[in-house]
């Protein structure tokens, strides 16, 4: 990372900032500011911070990615055919970080939920000062404090009290590639009123090879009893450049699960920052990390149990192949009050080739002394039984480990509960795992 | 007739220690024949090193399977010539489902044949009727390979998979192991079945149990590393009767090793 980088980001914000206040409420330019006082003050991360050990940013930081204004492009249309998911269902497509409302579909929402272009949101003067930047904190993390100093555009999801979404909503971000060096920070807030039950889908693609940097931020706010299913689908061309946080707060008997899906990116990481806000909630992370040539993923997660009676159920799975490198760093704490937790945290990690690497970290704090806690962690190669018995009865070996490599991610994905979604992973999967025929699941 | 199969003066080491120590044997079409020794005789070796396991160090010795080199081929390709090893303790395999991997080993095996490749309903129709054999409930054949099966679920799974894949010279690798006797009932019950002029069996065992079933044509006792007795079904009687000690020096399996 070199000074120039950073000077650039903030310079790029301090024009932002400039150019939007005419018309931006007080505590919205309080918060770009403040994104942009936190982000001078850390500076981008280095590998000398513990949360940061194994990912080195400077690429990111060291090129000088801007927002770019998008136009109404041939082929946006098309890609966005491709990668957005069949079905019915409210759907909001970014081209660049920004709102392309001819390519969404607005119809289809039932009456107590609110999709909408966070942009438009603003400037319709909707309050939503105590929803935006309260959980996601720009003292957490210099990319969250980048995204703050930029906050415009967006998605708002507002689900009532009691309502049921019966059809999954999809938010489509879509980098354009080419020559377009951009730069999209998109901010996402949910807030899922008490007994309200939505899939949300998230999904970050291509529409074609290309250098880009997208910095997204969520913000996730489950009220009692709520239940919500976050689908995240981080698959942009090898490239590209990813940093994504979801911030959760889940309220009292509330389900939260996350399934991260993370293909893209020269460099990606997948932040999940998850919290208890009260008693009996249950919470489920899962991810699949596969990544092959040079590509570096990076899965962080946090889930803080603050408050008793709350169970966390955590997978993580990698494949890494080639000069891929995999990480995954889970917190755990469990607060003192918090009896009765039941927490269970896994990582496995495949390893396709000797130069691949994954470094797997659990880390649990426990402070309260009636509680359940398992976790465990491995990095290993394929199975030579498995292959052996495969072999013997006449597949050849590619063929087996193929098999076997599909075999070791169906567990995550076959546990995403949405079936469009699965297909269109699994033909992802299939093209970046070669060697697999059709129907190998 | 030729001998289908033909080892001769086949040595073996496994992790720098010599497990053969010499072994010929002939086995010809339609035959089959038992191989019967106390544990660690080596008969478990000379079923993993006949389907191709790595972790075998062959040092002397050939073996010829119809004919042409064995011990040069890989494994699958030892499968597409026809050998089929039924497995002492068949592996698990999570998310890879019964019914496809087997069609994958199937076409497989077909490509090599120049033969057209099944496709997912066909082959469903041979499968249903293969399973019957060993009574293999449809609901094992949808699940992953062998999870969560007991022990006589996956010999029944073996056997339906050599039903499917009709191989030339079957391994049966301690079979009988773990089994109650309804489950040796239906597992003998699938080999009987499978018994042909054209193809040949291997029954390692122990026990003289599985052989009540499946009736030998001939019965070989390894012990120590060698051959030390070939003979007819009444050879196994014998043993089980005098056990293993009564066949004298090196046969008595660890124990009996100067």
């Amino acid at each position: 990372m070199t000074e120039a980088g950073l000077q650039h980001y903030l310079d790029l914000a301090e024009r932002f900032q400039a150019e939007r206040a005419a018309g931006a409420p007080a505590w919205l330019r309080a918060l770009r500011q403040d994104g942009i006082a936190q982000l001078a003050r850390q500076g981008f991360p280095t590998t000398k911070l513990e949360d940061w050990k194994y990912t080195n940013v400077a690429p990111i930081s060291g090129q000088a990615f801007s927002p770019v204004r998008t136009v109404h492009e041939a082929g946006v249309e098309a890609a966005v055919a491709r990668l957005a998911l069949p079905g019915p269902g409210p759907r909001l497509v970014f081209v660049d970080g920004w709102y392309v409302r001819e390519l969404s579909r607005l119809d289809g929402a039932p009456v107590g939920l609110t999709v909408r272009s966070l942009r438009e949101a603003l400037q319709d003067g909707e309050s939503l000062e105590a929803v935006v930047g309260h959980r996601a904190r720009a003292e957490a993390s210099a990319f969250t404090a980048l995204n703050a100093a930029l906050l415009e555009e967006g998605a708002l999801v507002r689900v009532a009290p009691g309502t049921v979404c019966p059809e999954p909503v999809q938010l489509l971000f879509l980098a354009r590639g080419d020559n377009h060096v951009a730069l999209a920070s998109p901010r996402v807030v949910v807030q899922a009123g008490e007994n309200s039950e939505l899939t949300l889908v998230e999904s970050y693609v291509g529409a074609a090879p290309g250098v880009s940097f997208t910095n997204a931020v969520t913000e996730v706010v489950l009220g009692a009893g709520a239940r919500l299913t976050h689908l995240k689908l981080q698959a942009e061309s090898e490239t590209a450049f990813h940093i994504g946080s979801l911030h959760v707060e889940q309220g009292r008997d509330s389900r939260f699960a996350s399934h991260l899906i993370s293909l893209g990116g020269a460099l990606a990481r997948n932040e999940v920052h998850s919290a208890f806000a009260a008693e009996g909630g249950e919470c489920t992370l899962q991810g699949l990390y596969v990544g092959h040539g040079t590509q570096h993923l990076d899965n962080w997660t946090n889930l803080d149990h603050a408050h008793p009676r709350c169970t966390s159920r955590e997978l993580y799975k990698g494949v890494l192949d080639d000069n891929a490198r995999g990480t995954f760093h889970g917190k755990v704490l469990v607060r003192p009050d918090a009896q009765q937790t039941d927490a269970r945290q896994a990582n496995r990690n495949l390893l396709l080739s000797e130069a691949a690497m994954a470094d797997a970290r659990p880390q649990l704090e426990i402070l309260a002394d009636d509680v359940k806690c398992a976790h465990g962690a491995t990095v290993g190669r394929l199975d030579e039984q498995a292959l052996f018995y495969l072999r013997s009865r006449g597949i050849p070996r590619a063929e087996a480990e193929s098999l076997l490599t599909h075999a070791f991610t169906t567990e995550v994905v076959g546990a995403v509960p949405l079936a469009s979604l699965r297909d269109q992973v699994e033909e992802l999967l299939a093209r970046k795992l070669p060697g697999v025929k059709e129907g190998w699941a | 007739m030729k001998p289908l199969l033909s080892i001769k003066d086949l040595h073996v080491r496994v992790a720098g220690r010599e497990v053969l120590k010499g072994i010929d044997l002939e086995l010809m079409p339609g035959e089959v024949h038992a191989i019967m020794g106390p544990n660690g005789s080596g008969k478990s070796t000379l079923s993993q090193v006949l389907s191709g396991r790595e972790t075998y160090e062959v040092t002397k010795g050939e073996v010829l399977f119809d004919g042409g080199d064995l011990l040069s081929l890989q494994p699958e390709a030892r499968a597409h010539a026809g050998i089929f090893m039924a497995f002492q303790y068949p592996v698990e395999i999570p998310g890879v489902g019964n019914l496809h991997f087997l069609r994958t080993a199937l076409n497989a095996r077909r490509r090599t044949q120049g033969k057209e490749e099944l496709d997912a309903m066909d082959f469903l129709q041979l499968a249903r009727e293969k399973s019957k054999l060993v009574q293999l409930d449809q609901a094992f054949m949808q699940r992953s390979v062998n999870e969560g099966f007991s022990g006589g679920e996956k010999k029944r799974n073996e056997i339906f998979q050599m039903a499917v894949l009709e191989p030339r010279l079957a391994i049966l690798d301690e079979t009988d192991s773990g089994l109650d006797i309804d489950a040796l009932r239906i597992v003998s019950g699938g080999i009987n079945a499978l018994r042909s002029p054209e193809r040949s069996m291997l029954v390692i065992t122990h026990y003289q149990r599985l052989l009540e079933y499946v009736v030998p044509d001939k019965v070989s006792v390894l012990a120590g590393g060698r051959i030390v007795r070939t003979g007819g079904r009444e050879l196994a009687l014998e043993l089980e009767k005098k056990g293993y000690a009564w066949l004298g020096q090196g046969a008595g399996g660890k124990e009996a090793r100067p």
